[in-house]
């Protein structure tokens, strides 16, 4: 495929020549995208090439480049196996768990495909749809279970999603990365991290009050209409906060989220030039993202449908199907880009997704969420209940405080994955009412 | 060395022979030995001054009426708030015409804005003659006047609720809004540059302020660990008591650290161009006795003023439809507050976050661990039972709100993000109290505010 050369952009800025040109020709690379762009594979166009017929071919190797294009594609046979399960009427268990192999794959994609419509919009529009398409997943999972009054369902699998990035991710990329770099500094720029947090702080005491309403107040009807209230009054101040926080990454203060590249990483040269100019067209790409979301949605109605039968058969609660198995596979992409990234000891990239995730959830998907269910007549409030209110406060404070020093080290992640195994413990055992 | 404009004013000294190289910075230096130096409060307020314009009061031929009318010009019209003095008489007529309580209120309300401004200026030329050290005091004390006035007064009429809401919003207020707004307003003047401050300062107020968090949560986690109403009640209040006795050591340690020992930290930065706002305050504009009359004279007003507030509130409560709480924690101290506010706001947009940071986080520090200890000391003596406990919701307002200005503070650097998280988390407490409303069936509003209220300390 192309690669552009890059001579004439050379600036002496930062001493870092690549950067620079890099930057002016894409518009700055969102950790996202490069985290996403670990996964991939470069296509390998031999084969398809001998095909004589030319429309054959063309769309033999969008085909290639969509379908194979990742290393989780083996997953995607889980999806028909799934919707023969279901047409099939087997066990709800079964077309549980299948479901959840295919959502996996199915989200790397979505990032894959946004990036390549990027290309064509510009940076600031791809940025803001990299930003909503991102949590594409726990966005429908959420959506569907509103519809299907399941609120508890979708509390619990936003909670999830949130607590699964502040800790599993970030942990899990800050202990590998710190073993791999023991003899080296790590550090990442703690600007970035500073504005999640204090995000995330914002969104924390949007829960921490209608939780305290329950427990300072007498008459419980009157209670709840007051809770509703100031949970939809807090959810929109919540979406100011990110539509301030979405200005403020993509145009006043860009400079901050650019991540760093280095001249030693020329392995990365292999990754980063896959994916300097598109590979498949824009229409091509629209038509694939609009089709996966489908797939998408029709997985996540699968999930949220079979949900109970798989907690009884399985005899997990339902809080952790929620808050533990379905984040992480939700996230398994992002997940294991943020420690690749790690293991080279580019940490800003691993906090920018990892931060980033849970920010876009906490200020996005949940305000969102809780909109869409004042629009369709459905109380969902910000009432998370005690445990998992208590859980997402100390999350928070615990990763806020890991970071605000701009270094790591394995202790680190080690402390941070250790919380999350004590949160899902605590689901485990104990079914907490909402 | 740029010449400082003097225009028409009275005795200037040159800047010449005091020209040191200390830290660079010559003219900080020569202002310094000339009154101490400028506290950030006084800095602020000076903001709002205006230039007395004398060419009037000059025509005046006798003597002794020229320096009484320039001495009125000089305190009643010196500040760009004058014309709210005139809300003051309006409402002293509507109290005694019975106009309407809601009236009362909103016009005593507006009254006390500039009142609280013009005590600031009082003090700071009383400063002038006292020397630094008692002006500094002076400052700390009755820069916070009418929140203290405020306070006894509502517990002299045994309205607790209102005391603790009202010093809680005071917290609030200063802690997050005036501190968003100016980093707001302050972040989107200055895009493009850095915006730096001195963070050690931040830092000495945040652990006061965390230091006065736990005084308030030891007291409310007695209500929830303990078992029978009545014996708790008891032993909150004595906690009560006892920690007020070590925040206020913990406030004389702070006034010696920041008059005395560690001044430094607190000077305020000024720079070259900001010869028209400092040179107005140089010099006293007027006597030292007709300072400490005036001061007296607006304090009273200011006693006045409260007085018709505290007494007005249930009233506008019901009129308004507004709670209690909401009035007391949200209303009042925006109120109380507006002259430190736009002064605030002021210098943020002129980037000296210094100043902005020592007026709000020094004002909250002042009211957290000297205003409300004060109170609870008071009401013992008086023999009302006032404690820290400000239940459940209040107090989680108040963890959240230091926990997050603590965390934004920290690095040291500034940018519109952070003044406008600081903003919506106030639109959030805010919305909170307005949401928490009376229930229809009982008109005391202190029984939302607690499970079981302990016997003796919620009543109104």
């Amino acid at each position: 495929m192309a690669a552009s050369p890059e001579p004439e952009a050379w600036l002496l800025e930062n001493g870092n020549i690549k950067v620079l040109s890099k930057e002016m020709k894409n518009g700055g690379r969102r950790s996202h995208n490069m985290s996403a762009s670990s996964l991939r594979k470069k296509s390998d166009l031999s084969l398809v090439s001998r095909i004589r017929v030319g429309l054959l071919r063309l769309f033999l190797a969008n085909l290639q480049e969509v379908l194979l294009g990742t290393k989780l594609s083996v997953l995607f046979v889980a999806i028909p196996f799934a919707i023969f399960a279901k047409c099939r009427n087997y066990e709800s268990p079964w077309i549980f768990a299948l479901s959840l192999l295919g959502l996996t794959p199915l989200a790397e994609r979505i990032s894959f495909l946004t990036e390549q419509i990027a290309f064509f919009t510009g940076p600031t529009v791809g940025g803001l749809l990299n930003a909503t398409c991102g949590n594409a997943t726990e966005l429908i999972i959420a959506i569907l279970a509103l519809i299907k009054h399941k609120v508890d369902v979708v509390k619990y699998s936003l909670l999830g999603s949130i607590l699964s990035n502040l800790l599993l991710v970030l942990g899990s990329s800050l202990f590998c990365g710190g073993i791999v770099n023991l003899s080296k500094q790590q550090k990442f720029d703690r600007k970035q991290a500073d504005v999640n947090s204090l995000l995330l702080l914002l969104g924390l005491m949007c829960h921490v009050f209608p939780l305290i309403f329950k427990f300072a107040g007498k008459s419980t009807e009157l209670i709840a209409v007051r809770t509703l209230q100031l949970s939809r009054a807090c959810s929109v101040i919540m979406l100011v906060a990110y539509i301030a926080y979405l200005l403020f990454q993509l145009w006043t203060h860009r400079q901050f989220f650019e991540e760093q590249e280095s001249e030693e990483n020329n392995d990365d040269d292999y990754v980063v030039s896959n994916d300097e100019s598109p590979v498949i067209s824009f229409w091509s790409a629209f038509i694939w993202l609009a089709l996966m979301t489908g797939v998408v949605a029709l997985l996540s109605e699968y999930v949220v449908a079979t949900i109970e039968a798989a907690s009884d058969t399985w005899g997990l609660s339902i809080s952790f199907i929620s808050v533990i198995l379905l984040p992480i596979v939700g996230n398994a992409a992002e997940h294991a880009g943020a420690i690749i990234f790690a293991f080279k000891n580019k940490l800003d990239i691993s906090l920018g997704v990892a931060l980033g995730s849970a920010t876009q959830i906490s200020m996005f998907v949940i305000p969102l969420s809780v909109i869409v269910s004042w629009i369709a007549g459905i109380g969902m409030d910000l009432d998370f209940g005690l445990l998992g209110t208590s859980a997402l406060a100390l999350s928070i404070i615990v990763t806020s405080f890991t970071l605000q020093d701009g270094t790591s080290h394995y202790i680190k992640g080690l402390v941070l994955l250790l919380c999350y195994v004590v949160i899902a413990a605590c689901f485990f055992l104990f079914d907490a009412p909402l | 060395m740029p010449e400082r404009r003097d225009s028409g004013k009275m005795a200037t000294t040159t800047t010449q022979q005091e020209a040191f190289l200390e830290n660079g910075n010559i003219k900080l230096l020569s202002r310094e030995m000339r009154h101490g130096s400028r506290t950030a409060h006084n800095m602020s307020s000076s903001s709002l001054r205006k230039k007395s314009d004398r060419a009037l009061v000059s025509k005046i031929r006798v003597g002794f009426l020229r320096m009484f009318f320039t001495n009125l010009q000089e305190v009643l019209l010196g500040t760009k708030l004058a014309v709210l003095f005139l809300a003051i008489p309006i409402a002293i007529v509507a109290q005694f015409c019975n106009f309407g309580s809601p009236w009362v209120f909103g016009l005593s309300l507006i009254g006390l804005t500039p009142l609280a401004e013009r005590v600031s200026f009082l003090t700071e030329q009383i400063a002038f003659f006292t020397g630094p050290t008692v002006g500094g005091l002076l400052n700390a004390t009755c820069g916070n006047a009418t929140e203290l006035i405020i306070a006894i007064f509502a517990l002299t009429q045994h309205k607790i609720a209102v005391v603790k809401y009202s010093l809680l919003g005071s917290v609030l207020s200063n802690l997050l809004l005036v501190l968003g707004t100016s980093l707001f307003c302050g972040g989107i003047a200055n895009m493009s540059k850095e915006q730096n401050f001195d963070r050690k300062q931040a830092d000495v107020n945040s652990i006061l302020l965390l230091l006065g968090l736990l005084c308030h949560v030891l007291p409310l986690m007695f209500k929830y660990a303990g078992k029978s109403p009545e014996l708790t009640a008891v032993a909150t209040l004595q906690l009560s008591r006892a920690s007020c006795i070590v925040m206020l050591i913990g406030y004389i340690a702070y006034l010696v650290f920041q008059l005395w020992t560690h001044r430094q930290f607190f000077e305020a930065q000024e720079d070259e161009e900001d010869d028209d706002v400092v040179a107005d305050d140089d010099s006293p504009v007027i006597g030292f006795w007709s300072a400490f009359v005036w001061l007296v004279l607006m304090t009273a007003v200011v006693a006045l003023l409260s007085e018709y507030v505290v007494g007005t509130i249930e009233a506008a409560s019901d009129t308004w439809g507004l709670s209690v709480s909401f009035i007391s924690g949200i209303l009042l101290p925006i109120v109380g507050n507006a002259a430190e506010h736009a002064g605030a706001v002021i210098f943020a947009f002129k980037n000296k976050l210094d100043i902005t940071l020592g007026v709000a986080l020094g004002s909250a520090t002042q009211i957290e661990i000297f205003v409300i200890p004060l109170c609870v000391i008071v009401s013992w003596i008086i023999g009302i039972d006032m404690d820290l406990d400000f239940n459940l919701l209040e107090t989680s307002a108040l963890a959240m709100s230091i926990l997050i200005t603590a965390f934004t503070l920290q690095d040291g650097t500034s940018h519109y993000i952070k003044g406008l998280v600081l903003l919506l988390c106030y639109a959030i407490i805010a919305a909170c109290f307005f949401v928490y409303k009376d229930s229809p069936d009982s008109a005391d509003p202190t029984s939302l505010l607690g499970l079981v209220p302990s016997a003796g300390t919620m009543r109104v």
